[in-house]
């Protein structure tokens, strides 16, 4: 269930990863540790209205983002730590990846499923460069110089 | 969030929640069940989402905590959120007023 909602996460805009993610999973795992104790039929509304509330969550993020009334520009969002002066390449990777998202999700969204998996291919390269990028500069995926 | 038009439900409850004290996210949403007499209970997806406007307007903000792990943080209301939860409940008061005078309006 927490890979589910994992992969739901995955598909918000960076930003909000960035700024809400390991929250949002660490309190959908309190929510469900405490919905399982309650039965199989409250689990399971649980989750119902979790994948839900998720999936319209998503795609408001989505149309903030879209709309320009995104995070990036927001600093105040993001955590004092990911503040942190970040190598350029690092932001360029950075960036690069979150093009990539973008335009995958955009030609999901359209339909256009070859356009995808080249937008996936290359999500995909821009991913592990930069995991190793973060690597080189002891940097976490939540952006803290370690 | 539009100044002057009415709240979601979701907003105001987790401005009512913080108006008593900073809260994590968990806290926060236990807290709305109980304020709300178990009638609601936000969903991560749409508890983030109000959080992030509200974070956005300036109306919360986030509460650094040095016992607390990255992914704990608190929130807490900022004089501006405090004000305009003060304007909503002002609102939903006088509204209240209004129908009550209504119904006696009808009953007499």
């Amino acid at each position: 269930m927490t890979l589910a909602y994992r992969l739901l996460l995955w598909l918000y805009p960076y930003d909000h990863q960035v700024c809400f993610g390991e929250e949002m999973q660490s309190v959908f795992e309190q929510a469900a540790q405490e919905h399982r104790g309650r039965g199989r039929t409250a689990y399971l509304r649980f989750l119902v209205a979790e994948y839900g509330g998720l999936i319209v969550g998503l795609a408001t993020a989505w149309t903030v983002k879209i709309a320009g009334r995104g995070y990036v520009h927001d600093q105040r969002l993001i955590r004092t730590a990911a503040l942190a002066p970040r190598p350029h390449e690092v932001q360029e990777a950075q960036e690069r990846l979150t093009a990539n998202l973008n335009g995958l999700l955009h030609a999901i969204s359209h339909h256009q499923f070859v356009k995808a998996r080249i937008y996936a291919a290359e999500e995909q390269k821009a991913r592990e460069d930069l995991r190793l990028l973060r690597e080189r500069y002891n940097i976490t995926e939540s952006g803290d110089v370690v | 969030m539009e100044p002057g038009k009415p709240l979601t439900e979701p907003v105001l409850l987790i401005l009512m929640s913080l108006a008593a004290q900073p809260r994590h996210g968990y806290a926060l949403i236990k807290d709305i069940e109980t304020l709300s007499n178990n009638r609601v209970r936000l969903s991560t997806g749409t508890l983030y989402g109000a959080l992030r406007r509200l974070l956005e307007d300036l109306w919360i903000e986030r509460f650094e905590q040095e016992d607390t792990s990255r992914d704990k943080q608190a929130y807490r209301l900022t004089p501006e959120g405090r004000r305009q939860l003060q304007l909503e409940l002002e609102r939903l008061k006088q509204l209240t007023r209004v129908g009550i005078a209504r119904l006696r309006m009808n009953e007499a």
